[in-house]
């Protein structure tokens, strides 16, 4: 299984798979094949609980082709919990802003042709 | 390391155009031949750069833009590098003729896409994108800025009232450049009123789809020199990077290519921000516009809200950002942008700039960059 498709598993099933460096344990999304920080390459596999909160976002309206049927919807970009890393992804249903408070707790709920998908928790 | 400088720039008008883009991009070209007052069989080399060749039956333009010059036997390089294609084009070009490989070079950029439609500009652009996190999940280019936005409000005093005005300065300064795509006076009340794109983003705080094409010719300082005629200097030249997605940066206002571009352009010139006259930017959409002025130091991180507020990048203002209408009035065809930039420091600093001259002008900067700032290339010009 390549890289992004057992990431891609993690994500159906509510988890995160990150990266840890087994040189200075700096944690990636598990799609990094070199540590950003030390460039060495060598990891162990740390799975993330799929929660956060919501860091920023746009409400989309004019979306692109596959998303009409959604609109209005959210994309987000999550604060991990316990981490300090980041994930973007697809949450429907949101109308306006006060849909959406920034730091509203969310968690990943799966993968599909919408990419990491996304709930309030 | 030759001294290179620019010494012509052509552009077609920005809009939405009829002729091909082998056509504009021709136009163009000619153009800058033109105005260097050269012969075709002077350039040694091309760059060529452009993102969606592909929508107008046309990609490796390179070779055919060198065969409609004459001058098929001459090398040529066909660059993509999203909306930062020119930039980067420029930069490469740069390099080569500083280098000693090549005494004079063409760069033209073009994009043509109108005909497409925004559903496929918008669904295309967006694999420019971090595609696996970002277009995948459903975010255009307007919405991944609009989370640059939200998160810009939410950390400093900023409003929604504040990028507004970006677009209101640009629309003033683009109705004084007959090139421009929008030449159309607008309010703050115009831009909010607007149609929401992607939130908080409405329709006025983002650049339009254009057509169109620039380029300019670059040669070593024995060759401006020898060839007289009027040419500008490159002062600096600098390239950087960021993680090419919004979620792997550190500061999700913050776009580091530009800071670490900028920052070795300045190094390379000898000079500070405090030195430029005045800047073309990546205004994408409003937003961009006040980040840009920040990350290549105009004003500390949180201030370029202020600055707009207060008049500060108005034209002829203390420092004028976007004399040309920036992408949001000038119009942004993506592979010819950072071009088209260079082309107006060029008509800027040779006295060619008409009403929208910035005065007493001796040195002026580009910065254009790839996707939400994932490639950044800044240039430093100085009047001769």
């Amino acid at each position: 299984m390549s890289e992004k498709q057992d990431f891609i598993e993690h994500a159906k099933g509510g988890k995160i798979l990150a990266h840890k460096c087994v040189n200075c344990e700096d944690l990636s999304l598990a799609t990094v094949y070199f540590c950003k920080k030390c460039g060495k390459r060598g990891f162990e596999d740390f799975v993330l609980e799929g929660h956060g909160k919501a860091e920023t976002y746009t409400i989309m309206t004019v979306p692109p082709s596959g998303f009409e049927k959604y609109a209005p919807y959210a994309w987000v970009v999550l604060s991990i919990d316990n981490s300090d890393l980041r994930i973007s992804g697809f949450l429907a249903n949101i109308s306006k802003p006060e849909d959406l408070p920034i730091g509203t707790a969310l968690k990943v709920v799966g993968f599909d042709d919408r990419g990491i998908v996304l709930e309030k928790l | 390391m030759e001294k290179v400088c620019v010494l012509g720039a052509g552009s077609t008008k920005y809009g939405k155009l009829d002729d091909s883009i082998s056509d504009i991009t021709l136009q163009a070209s000619v153009g800058a031949i033109e105005s260097a007052g050269i012969e075709s069989k002077d350039i040694k080399a091309g760059y060529i750069s452009n993102v969606f060749g592909v929508a107008d039956k046309q990609v490796h333009l390179g070779p055919v833009v060198m065969s409609n010059l004459g001058i098929s036997d001459r090398p040529s390089l066909s660059i993509e590098s999203a909306c930062g294609s020119g930039s980067v084009s420029f930069r490469e070009a740069y390099a080569n003729v500083a280098a000693g490989f090549y005494d004079v070079a063409l760069v033209t950029g073009v994009e043509k896409v109108t005909h497409t439609g925004t559903e496929w500009t918008t669904t295309y652009f967006s694999y420019c994108s971090d595609f696996f996190y970002e277009g995948q999940a459903g975010a255009s280019f307007p919405g991944l800025f609009a989370s640059m936005a939200r998160a810009y409000i939410n950390e400093f005093n900023a409003t929604e009232e504040d990028f507004a005005q970006v677009a209101v300065k640009n629309h003033d300064n683009g109705l004084l450049n007959p090139k421009a795509h929008l030449r159309k006076k607008i309010t703050v009340d115009d831009v909010m009123s607007s149609a929401v794109v992607a939130s908080p983003l409405k329709l006025y705080d983002c650049c339009p789809f254009s057509d169109g094409a620039s380029a300019v010719i670059l040669c070593n300082e024995k060759f401006a020199k020898e060839h007289g005629g009027d040419y500008i200097e490159v002062l600096g030249s600098g390239r950087g990077g960021s993680p090419a997605a919004l979620q792997g940066r550190e500061h999700l206002t913050t776009i580091p290519s530009t800071k670490i571009a900028a920052e070795a352009a300045f190094k390379m010139a000898g000079i500070t921000p405090k030195d430029v006259d005045f800047a073309e930017v990546h205004d994408c959409f409003t937003i961009a516009e006040v980040v840009d002025s920040e990350d290549i130091g105009f004003f500390e991180k949180g201030k370029g809200v202020e600055a707009v507020r207060e008049g500060k990048t108005k034209l002829n203002g203390e420092i004028s950002i976007n004399p040309s209408g920036g992408l949001k009035s000038k119009g942004h065809p993506i592979g010819a942008t950072g071009v088209g930039q260079v082309a107006e420091v060029f008509d800027q600093l040779t006295g060619k700039a008409g009403e929208r001259t910035v005065k007493n002008a001796k040195i002026g900067l580009t910065q254009n960059f790839g996707a939400t700032g994932a490639s950044c290339a800044v240039h430093i010009f100085q009047s001769v």
